[in-house]
């Protein structure tokens, strides 16, 4: 079975942080090319009219039509269910590459399931189930106005959602009940319309002025925007979305902003993502040229730079990373070569540790947890794995793992769940690794989240007469889901033993390991799921079934496959876990840490 | 005595043809015997497409396959070994019932 499992992160991008730190190179990178990086350099490189510039074009077409899952949608990673967010990405980038789509109708069809109504109107969410929001109404309202043969399903519906989402204050935020504004919901709510009116045309349906004023009030006097009022350090990301947004809306920054984006220009002529930040990245370059061109700045004079700097962040199976891919470190990759060399976080001090201490210079000041790139927005899953692997471990730390605190505090959904970062709709994974993170910081849930509001997401996940549980209400339910459900209700303290034993009995493979459908094919992850949540339970651990699993996918060269279908070692991620389950399995390791990835 | 008959290998190998084309288009018809199914059919055989294969084939030949205890990587990796892989199963479930 193929895996997973870059961080279905995306851009969030915090600005200023340490960059001391993350310009530093304490963690190695994995080489491997990122959706969301790939995404960025093939856009910019459209933009500026090169595309057939690109270095073996062809492998990186491929690359992102490996994505495509068989029902239609694309993914983050092979192996991952298909999401609105990947799917716009590999599209777009299929198309500015001038690839066919491969079968287009059905990608609209499944960009048709994720069309939800929520009370205020209707508009897409980000996988089949899930409520919708802006970052997946976006996305999709793109997608289907551009892939042949889709169509927004109603367009006075999804109007009258981008409507309800602006606030008091002009700005607009992530979805219903959502109180934050920030630069990028009004960028995603402004572009959603400029595509839907492109078919259909409609006048905004937002207090225009109002929204224009707000944006232009996240102009800082330097030139550059911030993310929103609380955030007020600019950066690059910010002022791309601001920019575009204002452009969008017939509007214009209050004063100008060409000279602070120049002004991030690196030494080879592409650009940072902020004041300090010492490398010149994929994405700060995209969001520098999208900026330019949203303010009718010229591109000429930095063209050729960022498209040789683009050249040099190609990954050699095709695909793009963030900097050089040699250097390029992730914080799951490295949370993942951590906790496979053995070192047990709540042993020792870790952070002397290198990579440690590069997990934890991806914490950045405008939010409290781990990103999973240099830049991006926290992420749930990150922060678990990196706390996992010892970040913030030390005494003094206390202050760092505070900001934890609040930062997951305040990404609780008003449903009660958590998704992967801020503005992100509820499912079942993030918020059992939100649950992991409390646990992780010695807290408990009642005193950290709201436990009512958290129960009455994980009810309504649970699937009606069945002990399983389904990562969105109303899904299929799965193990991993279901032990993810068990972990959170452990967490509020009404976990059911004999629930979680029958669940693991429904899915215990014969010849050993335990299956995330049905108990045919065993795979890593549920495998892991299972006896990290009997651990918790403190239930015992049949070792011997547990041994004939890992010895099947434990590789002669210490790697661990995915599943006893999947060939050699599944990458680091995979090494990591199988490496934590055969010191379970041997006894040297008493309990697994709780960890989620898909 | 069971009165169970075993297919020879030639209409075994044939049937295991039969079967996965139907799955996995011509490509399958024109792969040799010994050729790997990864690089007679490229991305159309990944890991997912395997896990339909077996189930295909368990369903074909009324066999069971346990995917920790065979070794189905190997087993599945190419048209030559599946149906050996069909053939021992056929022959081990004929004995057992022989036994019986």
């Amino acid at each position: 079975m193929s895996a997973l499992i870059h961080a279905q992160s995306g851009p969030g991008g915090q600005a200023q942080a340490r960059p001391e730190d993350v310009g530093h190179q304490r963690a190695a990178g994995t080489g491997e090319p990122d959706l969301w990086c790939t995404y960025a350099a093939v856009r910019t490189l459209a933009w500026l009219g090169r595309t057939d510039e690109a270095d073996d074009a062809e492998a990186t077409a491929r690359y992102l039509r490996s994505r495509r899952n068989s029902d239609g949608g694309y993914a983050w990673s092979v192996g991952m269910p298909s999401d609105a967010w990947a799917t716009f990405y590999c599209t777009q980038a299929l198309t500015d590459l001038g690839r066919e789509l491969p079968e287009p109708g059905g990608t609209a069809r499944w960009l048709s399931g994720t069309w939800t109504q929520d009370g205020t109107g209707a508009a897409y969410a980000m996988t089949p189930g899930q409520a919708p929001d802006v970052w997946a109404t976006h996305f999709s309202t793109r997608s289907s106005v551009r892939i042949p043969g889709g169509e927004v399903p109603d367009a006075a519906g999804l109007l009258k959602w981008l409507g309800a989402l602006q606030r008091p204050d002009g700005g607009l935020s992530w979805s219903r009940g959502s109180q934050t504004c920030d630069v990028r919901a009004c960028h995603y709510g402004a572009a959603a319309w400029y595509a839907l009116n492109s078919v259909a045309p409609a006048e905004p349906p937002w207090d225009t002025e109002a929204l224009i004023r707000w944006l232009r009030e996240q102009q800082t006097a330097e030139g550059g925007f911030r993310f929103s009022p609380e955030a007020d350090v600019p950066c690059m990301w910010a002022t791309y979305r601001a920019t575009a947004a204002l452009d969008i809306l017939g509007g214009a920054p209050a004063r100008p902003v060409e000279p602070w984006i120049r002004g991030l220009r690196g030494a080879s002529g592409a650009f940072v993502r902020w004041q300090g930040y010492e490398v010149e990245d994929v994405w700060a370059s995209f969001c520098a040229v999208g900026a330019l061109k949203a303010v009718g700045a010229s591109t000429d004079g930095i063209a050729d730079a960022v498209v040789a700097r683009i050249g040099e962040l190609r990954c050699a199976g095709g695909g793009y990373t963030y900097r050089e891919p040699q250097h390029a470190a992730d914080a799951l990759s490295t949370a993942a070569a951590v906790l496979a060399d053995g070192t047990d976080a709540s042993a020792s001090r870790t952070s002397a540790d290198p990579r440690v201490a590069w997990l934890e210079s991806c914490q950045l000041p405008n939010e409290g947890g781990l990103m999973y790139m240099p830049a991006r927005g926290s992420e749930i899953r990150c922060t678990l794995w990196g706390l996992t692997a010892g970040a913030f471990a030390d005494e003094e730390a206390r202050q760092e793992r505070r900001r934890i605190a609040e930062w997951l505090r305040g990404l609780q959904n008003p449903d009660g769940g958590f998704g992967f970062w801020e503005g992100r709709g509820s499912e079942l994974l993030s918020t059992a690794a939100a649950v992991g993170v409390v646990r992780r910081l010695g807290a408990t849930v009642p005193r950290l989240l709201d436990a009512a509001a958290l129960r009455g997401f994980v009810t309504r996940c649970l699937v009606p007469g069945d002990d399983g549980s389904a990562a969105l209400p109303g899904t299929e339910p799965t193990l991993r889901q279901g032990l993810q459900a068990q972990r959170i209700r452990h967490a509020l303290g009404e976990g059911s033993p004999q629930a979680l034993t029958a669940l693991l009995d429904r899915h215990r493979v014969r010849g050993g390991g335990w299956a995330n459908t049905g108990a045919r094919l065993p795979d890593l992850l549920s495998t892991y799921e299972a006896v990290a949540t009997a651990d918790l339970y403190e239930l015992p651990v049949d070792t011997a079934h547990l041994s004939r699993f890992t010895d099947r996918v434990h590789s002669d060269d210490g790697g661990t496959a995915w599943s006893p279908l999947a060939p050699g070692s599944g990458g680091p991620l995979a090494d990591a876990l199988g490496s934590l389950l055969r010191r379970r399995a041997a006894g040297t390791l008493r309990v697994l840490p709780d960890l989620v990835l898909s | 005595m069971s009165n169970r008959t075993i297919p020879a290998y030639d209409q075994t190998l044939t049937r295991v043809r039969e079967v996965l084309g139907e799955l996995l288009g011509d490509g399958v018809q024109s792969a040799a015997d010994d050729q790997p199914l990864t690089e007679a059919l490229g991305d159309r055989y990944d890991s997912l497409a395997a896990l339909e294969c077996v189930s295909r084939v368990e369903g074909a030949f009324g066999i069971e396959v346990d995917f920790v205890a065979h070794d189905v990587r190997y087993s599945f990796a190419t048209l030559g070994r599946i149906a050996e892989f069909v053939q021992g199963e056929l022959e081990d479930r004929a004995v057992l019932e022989n036994l019986g």
